[in-house]
């Protein structure tokens, strides 16, 4: 029973990125391209060369993040928007640790660093948390605020106190994550997101800890009536959530930018969101809908350059995929094509009986 | 003879497969109170839903004043005259009466709302009726009784000939009952008909001309006033499967398991506090809690169980005073909670049968290990499979979402969950509310088997019949306080009905 | 710093604040009609990115930019139509679905931008609205510049202020709209078509964030650039709450936020040397504190955020 509901799960968002690609096949027609050729250059981007493989998983490294940042802080019920500040809060600690004169160096710098980040991120997430609980504001606007305040902060940071020379940047951080092979620029990162991911689907699905969280995020009323102590929970949630953001930040920082400059972390915030949502809030499949955009964004400059297509497409394509898992989850959740889907699963397990 | 205005024929609503309403007859004359009688579940308010217009019927023909009709929307059915005054009341509870009553209302051309105006024609209708309001008032600013004579003035507004009343006198006290009683003659004198829906026999006998019993969605019979009385009814509405089974009351000689002492909360509401409130519960006993609805036993319950905590006076727990009061605290003091709504505190709906059936014990030995570090699968799917067979959860697999399942065997879940603390109370509110008959016995026997076994239970239930049935003490809340506390062996009826509403010797 | 408390800098900045404050005031009741219905939408930034696209570029072609826009108006209501069939007709979630929006809709507006002007850096130059001073008031010494030398947007939407005061405290259809938000079930049963209303408000909200998005592209600034929204979707957002979903609440908010923009920018040019982030982050900040500060002592219509569902027949 439980797997023919995870298989309509899945469906959706196959079925979304399907039609989200016939869609911009019909877009990119009717400004007169050709999609075949398009979508040729776009897989030749991606795929073309070892290079160009490993730039798909450098881009899907912070993704990977914002996206389980954001499919954890919602499944617990928690509507964090706040990824992108908490993603930047996270490099913004790094910066200050490993640009700055300090005794570190090397592995333990890097392990300081990236802790430091984690906890940046955690309190930058636990500030609409508190807000919720203690005075009851509503945590969308807070962290949506709090994004702008951060990346703003950030741009003060490279711009003055922590300017690097003539150009608006920080310095290189001293330490960086290392390559996985010679060539692309995969690093260690995409190690640590992949990990990180099977760690929140065990905790969440494996422990208690998780199941109470998912508890409140599906009925807060009865989780206190059965002892859960929700509030805690919920900035429990925020926190976790805001960690993993910052922790994405750090590891950008070391594993692909180097250095704090203008348009540092840019969308990864809300194309996190996205990711989330598609994926229906799993963390497995957040890994693979994130690896995916990923995709996406490494072919749409092979792209640009091969057919003179404006980038833009691919947006409107990811975006595209949003809209139609969204509206896809919607219309399974409606009364009448829930029957629809019960008796279909229910028929067919009586099969397997 | 005053003549039939109403006629539903045949009168069939399916949804799915179920049946609520099959081939169901029922006239109403002019100037009648016509009563539907029957238990929950029976299909009154199907059938009243049809007439307003909010149903559609799957089979059946409805006339008024002899011409067919189709009540194809409640616009419609206000059209033809046709007003009603649901049980849970249809009140905005932040705008003032006067806006309910005009709501959706177009009485002149203007788009503006010309206040004065159409106050004075509200207030003379309301003076007409007898109906008391307090037109500038918000709903939520009014009494319940308020409330109700609010949602018979917008009926009345709209021209309503007809009136249907569903469970009005649920919320009211004794009081505010003949206050609406008299309303009714007044508008009988109208010639206005009132279909009464109702299951309280001492009522149905006071104010019916004529009463049509429903059982199982169907029209058993209807009858004058002058056929009827209490017995007669009764056996008509429960029919003859059903066999009350005596239980054996136990009258508990045990020590306190709970002392409340002088206990207030919110002292200054009458339908939504406790004032003054000194009860003891002892082990092995069922105290039962009877009382009409609203006169503060949801907060009763939800001092039992630590949800709220008391703004004066003490609790103790076998013998120690409680300091902090939190639901998890009182778990982990054995205190087992059945809460009065089960889809919205008792169960997570898009969890399975068997996570919400380990909802207390995620950190146990037995469902992990490392205190809640490793869920142990397999323990807990075991767990639900005995708990599904012990408590007969009828469900398609324990992975189902607990929300598709049936009112009854939701409950049953709840029921099998908490039972399965061992607690030493257990607090039961409406525990069998909304549920058939064989899953009521089921409740009930396990209430009487947790009682044998030690605990106490305290049982809050607006079905006096429920309460008479099986407590050991019964304790009477009015308006916040415990007016009286009875045997539960031969209790006095008579003395307990009066203390409900309030009248004490 | 003896620049600033002199009558001729006041003056700007008081008519900066009415300029900027525009353009939140008119997208902020947009989503008091839809949260007043029981719709909260989030997609406002995205409404507004599509809203200036589509004035813009109508400004652009026709030399209009009155027509700019109207043009607007409309592309608003198409992209939240989508939002209004998702939402209501299949009960999805509002927050989750505004979000869609959010990142459709500019992509959307980029794209359309790109697919015109092609992908060059310069920006493109549409005609500029002309304020119109209304005679005699304009002349009033000090506060005839502030409050009556303006293109006539900026008049509409303060216009709009007491027409919506007078919709909702007055009229009939204003108190039925309101119920929906309140309690739609309640509605239904007094023969209010609920779906209708919520449509209605989704209609009104999609015209007025999509003026509210062309303003900055035909009245504001007369070009049109990917971030040109930069978060007013979410400030007009946090002035309904602040202004206790009322209209003369909201328009004390988008003051009040209005101000608060300016003055950073005032004060970037004054002091060049202060890293002008900081001073903009004065909007955000203020957004945040006031609503820390106030709280939350009501919050909003009773269903609002709810997906309705008819009841079966």
């Amino acid at each position: 029973m439980n797997f023919k509901n995870n298989l309509i799960k899945a469906l959706i968002p196959i079925i979304s990125i399907l039609l989200a690609l016939l869609t911009g096949a019909l877009l990119i027609t009717i400004i007169g391209g050709n999609p075949v050729e398009a979508y040729e250059y776009l897989l030749r981007g991606a795929f073309g060369s070892k290079n160009n493989i490993g730039e798909t998983f450098v881009k899907a490294t912070p993704l990977i993040f914002t996206s389980l940042a954001a499919a954890f802080a919602y499944k617990c019920g928690v509507f964090n928007l706040g990824g992108q500040g908490q993603f930047v809060m996270g490099a913004v600690a790094s910066a200050l640790i490993a640009t700055t004169n300090n005794s570190l160096e090397g592995l333990p710098l890097i392990i300081v660093s990236l802790t430091a980040g984690t906890i940046a991120g955690g309190l930058w997430g636990m500030i609409p948390g508190i807000l919720k609980i203690t005075r009851g504001l509503n945590e969308l606007i807070v962290s949506i605020m709090l994004n702008y305040v951060a990346i703003l902060f950030m741009g003060y940071l490279y711009t003055a106190p922590l300017r690097n020379g003539s150009v608006p940047q920080t310095a290189a951080v001293r330490a960086n994550l290392s390559r996985l092979m010679d060539g692309p620029r995969t690093h260690t990162g995409i190690i640590i997101a992949v990990v990180l991911a099977f760690g929140i689907h065990y905790f969440m699905f494996h422990t208690a800890a998780g199941f109470k969280l998912r508890a409140v995020g599906m009925n807060q009323i009865a989780s206190f009536y059965n002892g859960f102590p929700v509030k805690r929970l919920m900035l429990i949630s925020f926190i976790v959530s805001g960690a993993i953001a910052g922790l994405g930040g750090s590891i950008e920082l070391h594993g692909t930018q180097n250095r704090l400059m203008s348009g540092f972390g840019d969308g990864y915030g809300f194309d996190g969101v996205a990711i989330a949502l598609i994926a229906q809030l799993n963390p497995i499949g957040s890994l693979i809908v994130a690896y995916l955009f990923a995709v996406l964004r490494t072919g749409a400059t092979t792209m640009q350059v091969g057919t003179g297509l404006p980038t833009a497409v691919i947006d409107i394509i990811q975006a595209l995929i949003i809209v139609f898992a969204v509206a896809g989850s919607a219309l399974t959740n409606m009364p009448k094509i829930k029957q629809v889907i019960l008796k279909f699963s229910l028929a067919s397990k009586k099969e397997e009986d | 003879m005053s003549q039939d205005i109403l006629k539903m024929e045949n009168i069939t609503k399916m949804f799915g497969d179920f049946y609520a309403n099959k081939n169901i007859n029922l006239t109403i004359r002019e100037g009648e109170v016509h009563t539907l009688l029957g238990e929950n579940g029976a299909g009154k308010s199907t059938l009243m839903n049809i007439l307003v217009g909010l149903y559609h019927q799957t089979s059946g023909e409805i006339y008024l004043r002899g011409e067919h009709v189709q009540i194809s929307s409640p616009r419609k059915a206000v059209k033809y005259g046709i007003g009603m005054v649901h049980q849970h009341f249809m009140l905005v509870e932040d705008m003032t009466v006067f806006e309910n009553i005009i709501l959706g209302t177009k009485h002149d051309k203007s788009i503006f709302i010309n206040r004065d105006k159409l106050k004075k024609e509200i207030l003379g209708l309301a003076d007409r009726y007898g109906l008391k309001i307090e037109i500038d008032k918000t709903i939520t600013e009014i009494s319940v009784g308020a409330q109700q004579r609010v949602e018979i003035l917008k009926a009345l507004y709209r021209g309503a000939e007809i009136l249907i009343l569903d469970e009005p006198t649920a919320v009211l006290t004794d009081v505010e009952v003949v206050g609406l009683f008299e309303i009714i003659r007044k508008l009988q004198s109208e010639k206005k008909s009132v279909v009464f829906i109702s299951h309280k026999m001492r009522e149905v006998l006071e104010i019916s001309d004529r009463i049509t019993i429903l059982r199982s969605g169907e029209s058993v019979k209807t009858l004058d006033k002058s056929e009827v009385d209490a017995h007669i009814l009764a056996s008509l509405m429960i029919g003859s499967e059903l066999v009350t089974s005596d239980y054996e009351k136990v009258e508990s000689q045990q020590d306190d398991l709970v002392n409340i002492t002088n206990v207030s909360y919110n002292e200054q509401s009458k339908h939504n506090g406790l004032n003054q409130i000194s009860l003891n519960l002892k082990k092995g006993e069922i105290l039962g809690i009877a009382g009409v609805d609203g006169n503060g036993q949801s907060q009763l319950a939800q001092l039992f169980t630590g949800v709220i905590a008391p703004d004066k006076g003490d609790v103790y727990c076998q013998a120690i005073k409680v300091e902090k009061f939190k639901p998890q605290l009182f778990i982990e003091k054995g205190i087992a909670h059945i809460p009065e709504d089960r889809n919205k505190m008792g169960l997570i709906g898009n969890m399975s049968v068997k996570e919400n059936l380990i909802l207390k014990a995620t950190e146990t030995d037995h469902m992990s290990s490392a205190k809640g570090l490793f869920l142990n699968r397999k323990a807990i799917k075991e767990h639900a499979k005995e708990m599904q067979e012990r408590f007969d959860i009828r469900c398609s697999s324990v992975e189902q979402e607990s929300r598709n399942l049936s009112g009854g065997n939701q409950q049953k879940i709840v029921l099998a969950r908490e039972l399965n603390m061992n607690p030493n109370v257990l607090v039961a509110v409406h525990p069998t509310r909304g549920l058939d008959i064989g899953a009521t016995r089921f409740v009930h026997d396990k209430m009487i088997e947790a009682r044998d076994s030690g605990c106490g239970v305290v049982l809050i239930s607006a079905d006096i019949d429920e309460v008479l049935k099986l407590s050991s003490r019964i304790a009477v809340m009015f308006e916040g306080k415990i007016v009286g506390v009875y045997s539960g062996i031969n209790p006095n009826i008579q003395e307990i009905s009066m203390a409900m509403t309030g009248k004490v010797d | 710093m003896e620049n600033i408390m002199n009558l001729p800098f006041l003056q700007e900045l008081l008519l900066s604040t009415m300029r900027m404050a525009t353009p939140l005031l008119i997208v902020a009741l947009a989503e008091l009609y839809s949260e007043k219905a029981g719709l909260v939408n989030i997609g406002l930034d995205g409404m507004m990115a599509f809203g200036a696209l589509v004035g813009f570029l109508t400004s652009y072609i026709t030399g209009n930019p009155y027509l700019g826009i109207l043009a607007g108006g409309l592309g608003g209501i198409m992209v939240n139509m989508i939002y209004a069939v998702a939402t209501i007709q299949l009960g999805a979630q509002q927050i989750v679905f505004g979000m869609a929006i959010n990142l459709f809709a500019p992509a959307l507006a980029s794209f359309i931008y790109k697919a015109y002007f092609g992908i060059s850096s310069t920006l493109a130059q549409a005609t500029l609205m002309e304020p119109m001073a209304i005679p005699l008031l304009s002349e009033i010494p000090f506060i005839g510049k502030i409050l009556f030398h303006h293109t006539i947007i900026v008049y509409i939407a303060y216009l709009l202020v007491p027409i919506s005061y007078i919709f909702f405290e007055k009229t009939k259809a204003g108190l039925n709209f309101k119920a929906v938000g309140e309690f739609p079930k309640a509605a239904e049963s007094l023969g209010i078509n609920v779906y209708r209303q919520k449509y209605l408000a989704c209609i009104i909200c999609g015209l007025l964030a999509g003026i509210g998005g062309a303003y900055l592209t035909t009245a504001y600034v007369s070009t049109y650039s990917d971030g040109i929204v930069s978060g007013r979707g979410f400030i007009a957002l946090s002035a309904v709450v602040f202004g206790r979903w009322m209209p003369t609440g909201v328009l004390f908010a988008a003051l009040l936020f209005g101000f608060a923009d300016s003055i950073q920018l005032r004060l970037q040019i004054i002091n060049p040397e202060t890293p002008y982030q900081l001073l903009a982050m004065i909007p955000y900040l203020s957004t945040l504190f006031a609503l820390a500060f106030f709280g939350i002592k009501k919050s909003g219509p009773k269903a609002n955020g709810q997906p309705y569902f008819k009841e079966e027949r």
